[in-house]
């Protein structure tokens, strides 16, 4: 460690020396040749020429990239984007440099140098200051590293992983070309690093004052804590804007094409219309009209005062035994020739020539005595859960009275009503931000009187960038995307979310979004979609894909196809390695695993069969033509042999279509909580319960150039999006009223956080913090701004200097309720049960201590501190939390609770100024250090104990409203949709 | 939802489901393995289990299977430390496990464990915990979940599975559904997450936390759906009250208990015995302290200087458990096993320390009213290769299941899909008692 400390001091004399040769071979020199614009900072980024060593090159190449920046303040390189406007990594390392001429007064400065890599500094050429970077270890074995500079009272201390030198440096007051240079990244044996740059930086005092700025020709940025953060978050909307601009470039490219593909689709709509929708009754939305067509007969029903028929015996009891209980294997892949899902089919009976169902004699019905059979060998469905007595008895009376099969039950439903203006907020807030309605959100609807405030709110919502967050994690869960902290294995992916989450808020048209995930191109590990393409220790990662592509985008389930033909599904194993193949633009191997070992098929006639075996190499080739046909122009393809895009035209031609319909479904789903076709990944066996309904959206959605929010509007816009919610299986069946919808664990935590006005205070999401490892041995999540962006903290190494305390705080709570840490595989479906866990998280978890905390950071500390009458307080907090008045019980309630002490509660004094203080780190490269456990455990001690409270509010009053927090924080109802 | 798919969570909250649930189980346990020639071990009647988990690797030939010396320096392989004999005539062990040595008649080293899992400790884990390799088709459960999903909790107030560690997704249910997961704990002082009020939280306030909660909550009950997530808000609130959480408080133990486990590992033991005798059916220990020598379990390089802290730290810890156990009368009925993702060669590494080998290595058995015999399986010279035949880990867990009486030969299904409770594993019968 003393080596550390004695650096600094001898930085300007090693940095002469060093720079010395430099300047006369490369480098410097060539820097200095073309002279800096006046008043900016221009940073170059040289590819070639760069040594795959930790050294500086001889003859660095010329800038493969050039950008403007406003002062030597670095911590981020504006992604480069290629294809479509996908992420593609820079080579690692490269070398930046930023160069400015700038003018100091005259007199003595300190040269405060900060970088990640080797970096150093020169005035007209002349060497100022430089980093060498000693050779570490990367096993675990590095000490903690305590040597920061002490360099005034409120200067910002140095980031974790970056290394700092001062020098002093005298100015005539004359202007100076300054030229900062850094590698970027690096080489671990063949593997390139994760090119991050830390806090590089520049910065100036003047002799006898520490007061650091960022060195810039044309603007002050004090070094200190808040005035980096500001610097940062003002960089940062900078990035995303140029980040954006770069996207919409790249995709201008292949705008011609992607012209010609949705003028085709829109062709394709005219010459094959959608069924209209049946005349307009009542409802004048295409939607309710198509919805309250088959709520009609029961409508007629209750006019004529007839009592309401409730569905057929055979709809409330027989048809969901029979799905549940015998479809699987008797509808289409009819086993044993038979098939249980028409009425006809059940007479004809299978392969035994015998009807299954006999109407009126249970007796000669094959379907009876298989059910109640004893043999284990004989019995159906085969198991061990064969049907109950009950079950038996309730078929044998049914087939006894005549075995009556309804195509279409009829039933009595009585649409909801419309939900009032503050619940339709909060669902449509949900829905679109995955988050609820901010108090001024919530003030200006409430307020608006328009007669159309709700169509404008959503077109409002549509606009929002927050879009883009609840759909990121929807195709997180359906693509299985699944990044690790550490070591790439158990099915671990790319960081593919960030394509993701661009492609969202770019509004990209899904067939190009779906057109890039299967060519998965781009970065692996930097988040572009060819991170999709990953599946660690997986023997077969592409079947893994095809298997993912097949539920995801056209409803197909083929994972039994992994290791054998599936009882239960039409597919083969070799449609699925043929579409592996397809992906893989080459044949695909099975590998050893893909086959049961005959013992393991069953003493009964075996369900499944083995069609492929072990090391079979099987071709790329498109086989389910029933989902989709192989058949496009030929101008479709700019390759014709590349199956990848082969794949991805025939799945979003417009006349496939299967992938509209399931895209289509999905958005529905979300929206309407229940599916027009059930369930969403798998239609072998479904049919959807509104049929044109799905036809008309189909075509919609194709002709607006798959546009999701063209579609979203559609349904929202609906009454039936609108209705209040219930839940009851007929009703929420035919749309008369949605089904109540628990919220999904994302947006539990985004709107907890959201409402009690906190952001997340969580580490970095990286082990690796000082980037001594390869993407493949650790990844960078940074610092989440939303629920989608944690990842699970998977520690199996169980060593506590591996944790991440305040990330699983949160996380906890995202698993209780229901998110999918670790995507080893595509989700159909989350499971929303209650369980005791989450109320329980939610009263005494470490994240209900940060959410109920009023500390000087809380946006609900600002509220309580404001002079008025304490009504108004209450009903602030109903409307920010809840997003509704509360009744008067409750304000009595509530106000009984802060009325003591609510006069007198506010303390004059200041907001406290926090503690600046060095924070050691810990990263892989030194979590074998005994100190990095006890760090880590008193971390974990103080993220428990929460932000500390105000001191601007009495302490007995913060408490008492710290409990009115902590109970609105467990209401029920906060989890719910309304 | 038809009995067999609800979680057992879901029974632990209904009365009425668990012993409808409940009782359902063994029956069906018995009459399959009744039809299948293949698993007519007698299943065992333990009813608990503590998984000990040493993350990292423990290395076999300086614990449970020694041999002759080594040398680091000369690079000559062999075992690190002396080899001591056992209360079981013939079975010798490493000279830090003196007390362990005494116990070893209650105690079985399976030394022939192998697996063909690449030398990554993630997916080590994964297998040790699951008996499978991962998949995409989907997600398998660990051991725990499996037993809590088995077994249910013994009581209606205790969770079925818990974790004294970190979690991680290797010791998750799968598709057994969050209602067969684990509360966990990270330190023995700590409490379960979600389960420990705040300290400043006194119980005057949670008095007035609780009362306007109970005024405001009554809009949820109207709706049948919320009414669902407020009668686990209920039940979460009674679980943190002092009955369940007065299981955390080690505290309650005598002095001297507390000193014979020893240090925090130990004390972790402690707490695993306190859960077991309320009810919890699972619970898995991470022996994850890294500080002691390190390196944890994972004793490359420098890690092996003081990895004989960690042994001794096992050491006590484990005799302890035993003894302890055996006094309260209720070895028989809890099945102690030590985990590990793999072990280690005989071979020194250049700092002196170990490398990974999972071709053959030790788990442990211990009470759970097995026949022990102190080792079971022979292995050659440097403990790396089986002279027995190998047990697998699914044959493990199948031992580990039939000792819990949970027929191995068993099948769950995820949805529609079959899946056998173990990978074709058929349990050590040698360990049973005799028919």
């Amino acid at each position: 460690m003393g080596r550390w400390k004695r650096l600094p001091m001898h930085a300007a004399v090693v940095g002469l020396a060093l720079l010395g040769v430099a300047a006369r071979v490369g480098g410097a020199t060539a820097a200095s040749r073309s002279v800096a614009p006046a008043g900016g900072v221009t940073v170059e980024l040289v590819e070639q020429g760069v040594p795959l060593e930790k050294q500086w090159p001889t003859h660095p190449g010329p800038a493969a990239e050039s950008y403007e920046e406003t002062a030597f303040g670095f911590f981020h390189e504006p992604w480069r984007y290629i294809s479509t406007g996908v992420r593609e990594d820079r080579p690692s390392p490269h070398l930046f440099r930023a160069k400015a001429r700038v003018t100091l007064p005259a007199g003595s400065f300190r040269v405060l140098l900060r970088a990640r890599g080797p970096a150093r500094l020169t005035v007209d050429g002349q060497p100022v200051v430089d980093l060498p970077v000693p050779p570490e270890r990367t096993d675990g074995h590095n000490p903690i590293r305590h040597d920061f500079l002490e360099l005034g009272p409120e200067t910002r201390y140095r980031a974790a992983g970056d290394h700092e030198a001062v020098a002093d440096h005298q100015s005539t007051g004359a202007p100076r070309e300054w030229v900062l240079e850094t590698l970027v990244g690096g080489r671990a044996g063949k593997e390139p690093l994760r090119p991050e740059l830390g806090e590089t930086l520049v910065a100036v005092a003047a002799k006898g004052s520490d007061r650091f700025h960022l060195l810039s020709p044309a603007r002050r940025v004090p070094l200190t804590d808040p005035g980096w953060e500001a610097y940062r978050a003002e960089r940062e909307a900078h990035y995303r804007r140029v980040e954006a601009g770069r996207r919409a470039v790249a995709r201008l490219a292949s705008a011609d094409y992607w012209a010609m593909r949705h003028t085709a689709a829109r062709d394709w709509v005219k010459q094959h219309p959608a069924p209209l929708p049946p005349p307009a009754g009542p409802a004048t939305h295409p939607i309710d009209r198509f919805l309250e067509a088959q709520l009609k007969p029961t409508v007629r029903n209750a006019a004529s005062g007839a009592s309401p028929s409730l569905a057929t015996p055979f709809d409330r009891e027989i048809r969901p035994l029979l799905k549940a209980r015998c479809l699987n294997c008797h509808a289409s892949t009819a086993s044993g020739g038979l098939r249980l899902d028409s009425a006809a089919a059940a007479r004809k009976g299978g392969a035994s020539g015998r009807p299954a169902i006999a109407p009126g004699h249970p007796e000669a019905s094959t379907l009876i005595a298989r059910v109640a059979g004893t043999s284990a060998e004989h019995r159906m469905p085969p198991g061990p859960n064969p049907l109950t007595p009950a079950e038996i008895a309730r078929l044998t009376e049914w087939i006894r009275r005549g075995a009556t099969w309804t195509d279409d039950p009829v039933v009595a439903v009585r649409p909801s009503p419309l939900i009032d203006d503050p619940g339709f907020l909060r669902r449509v807030t949900l829905d679109l931000t995955g988050t609820v309605p901010t108090l001024t959100e919530a003030r200006a609807f409430l307020a608006d009187r328009r007669p159309d405030r709700r169509a404008r709110l959503i077109d409002r919502l549509l606009d929002d960038p927050r879009w883009a967050d609840p759909w990121v994690a929807y195709w997180q869960d359906l693509l299985a995307e699944n990044p690790n902290l550490v070591n790439s294995t158990l099915n671990n992916t790319g960081p593919f979310r960030w394509w993701l989450y661009e492609s969202f808020l770019d509004r990209k048209p899904l067939d190009l979004m779906v057109t890039e995930l299967i060519r998965m191109e781009g970065s692996r590990f930097g988040g572009g979609p060819a991170g999709f393409g990953l599946a660690a220790m997986n023997d077969a990662p592409l079947v893994a894909k095809a298997n993912i592509l097949g539920t995801a985008l056209l409803a197909t389930e083929m994972k039994c196809a992994r290791c054998h033909d599936a009882p239960y599904h039409a597919s083969k194993q070799s449609d699925l390695f043929n579409l592996a193949a397809m992906l893989a633009r080459a044949p695909v191997a099975v590998p050893i695993t893909s086959s049961v070992p005959s013992a393991k098929l069953g003493g009964r006639t075996p369900r499944i069969k083995v069609t492929l075996q072990p090391g079979e190499k099987v071709p790329p080739h498109w086989s389910l033509e029933s989902l989709a046909r192989n058949e496009f122009p030929n101008r479709w393809l700019a390759q014709p042999d590349d199956t990848r895009d082969r794949l991805a035209a025939l799945i979003t031609a417009p006349w496939n279509e299967r992938f509209a319909e399931v895209m289509v479904n999905r958005v529905w789903r979300r929206y309407m909580g229940r599916g027009l076709v059930e369930p969403l990944h798998d239609w072998e066996n479904a049919r959807p319960s509104h049929p044109t309904l799905l036809k008309w959206l189909a075509r919609e959605f194709v002709g607006s150039g798959y546009d999701l929010r063209h579609l979203s509007r559609l349904i929202l816009t609906s009454r039936a999006y609108q209705r209040q919610s219930r839940t009851n299986p007929e009703a929420n069946r035919l749309f008369a009223a949605p089904p109540r919808r628990r919220l999904s664990a994302e947006q539990v935590v985004d709107s907890s956080f959201d409402a009690f006005g906190r952001k997340f205070d969580v580490e970095p999401l990286c082990i690796d913090l000082d980037g001594a490892r390869p993407p493949i041995n650790g990844l960078n999540f940074g610092k989440p701004r939303r629920a989608w962006e944690f990842v699970y903290s998977s520690n199996e190494r169980d060593r506590p200097s591996l944790t991440l305390p305040r990330n699983e705080a949160v996380t906890e709570l995202l698993l209780a309720f229901g998110w999918t840490g670790s995507r080893q595989d595509a989700q159909a479906d989350r499971r929303v049960e209650p369980m005791a866990i989450q109320p329980a998280l939610l009263a005494n978890g470490t994240v209900s201590r940060w959410l109920t905390r009023l500390s000087d950071d809380s946006r609900l500390t600002a509220l309580c501190l404001q002079n008025r009458p304490i009504e108004l307080l209450v009903e602030d907090l109903f409307l920010g939390i809840l997003t509704r008045k509360p009744t008067d019980e409750e304000r009595r309630a509530v106000i009984s609770v802060l009325k003591p002490g609510y006069a007198t509660r506010v303390n004059a004094v200041a907001a406290a100024v926090p503690a600046r203080k060095p924070q050691p780190y810990v990263a892989w490269s030194n979590h074998l250090d005994p100190e990095a456990t006890d760090i880590r455990i008193r971390e974990a001690a103080e993220a428990r104990q929460g932000p500390p409270p105000t001191r601007r509010l009495t302490p007995a009053w913060r408490e008492r409203m710290e409990d009115v927090l902590w109970t609105l924080l467990n209401l029920p109802e906060r989890v719910y949709v309304p | 939802m038809s009995p067999d798919r609800r979680s057992r969570r879901e029974i632990l909250h209904d009365g009425a489901g668990l012993t409808g649930a409940a009782a359902l189980l063994p029956a069906v346990a018995a009459s399959a393995s009744a039809a299948d020639p293949q698993t007519s071990t007698p299943l065992g009647k333990a009813r608990h289990c503590i998984f000990l988990w040493l993350g990292g690797g423990m290395a076999q030939i300086d614990t449970f299977d020694p041999k002759p010396k080594g040398d680091p320096k000369l690079k000559k392989p062999g075992c690190y430390y002396d080899t001591i004999p056992t209360a079981v005539p013939g079975v010798s062990v490493s000279e830090h496990l003196e007390r362990t040595a005494r116990v070893m008649d209650r105690v079985t080293a399976v030394r022939t464990v192998f697996h063909g899992t690449v030398d990554e400790h993630a997916t080590a884990v994964h297998y040790v915990h699951t008996g499978r390799a991962i998949s995409e088709t989907i997600r398998y459960p660990s051991i725990g979940g499996i037993v809590a999903h088995e077994r249910g909790s013994g009581s209606p107030t205790t969770p079925p599975y818990v974790v004294i560690g970190y979690p991680n997704a290797s010791r998750d249910p799968g598709f057994l559904g969050a209602g067969s997961g684990y509360l966990y704990v990270t330190r023995t002082d700590a409490g379960p997450a979600g389960f420990v009020r705040h300290e400043d939280v006194t119980g005057d306030r949670q008095a007035r936390r609780e009362q306007l909660l109970a005024q405001l909550r009554r809009r949820a009950t109207a709706d049948p759906d919320v009414k669902q997530y407020d009668d686990v808000l209920a039940q979460s609130l009674r679980l943190a009250g002092p009955e369940f959480t007065r299981l955390f408080n080690l505290n309650e133990e005598s002095s001297s208990v507390r000193q014979a486990y020893g240090g925090e590992f130990g004390q972790r033991c402690l707490l695993a015995r306190r859960l077991v005798e309320s009810g919890v059916s699972f619970v898995e220990v991470s022996h994850n302290l890294n500080f002691i020598n390190g390196t944890g379990w994972d004793t490359h390089n420098e890690g092996q200087l003081n990895q004989h802290r960690l042994i001794r730290e096992l050491d006590s810890a484990l005799s302890a458990l035993i003894l302890d156990l055996e006094k309260r009368g209720s070895l028989d009925r809890t099945l102690i096993v030590i985990g590990t993702e793999f072990g280690r060669p005989a071979a020194f590494d250049a700092g002196g320390g170990r490398g990974h080998h999972a071709k053959c290595f030790s788990l442990v058995l211990a009470g759970g009213g097995l026949r022990h015999r102190g080792a079971w399986g022979e292995t050659d010279v440097l403990a790396q290769k089986a002279l027995t035949p190998g047990v697998s880990v699914p044959d493990f867990h199948a031992t580990l299941l039939a000792a819990l009486g949970i027929d191995p030969g068993k099948t769950l299904y995820d949805g529609a899909r079959p899946v056998p409770i173990t990978d074709g594993g058929r349990p050590i019968r040698e360990l049973f008692p005799k028919l």
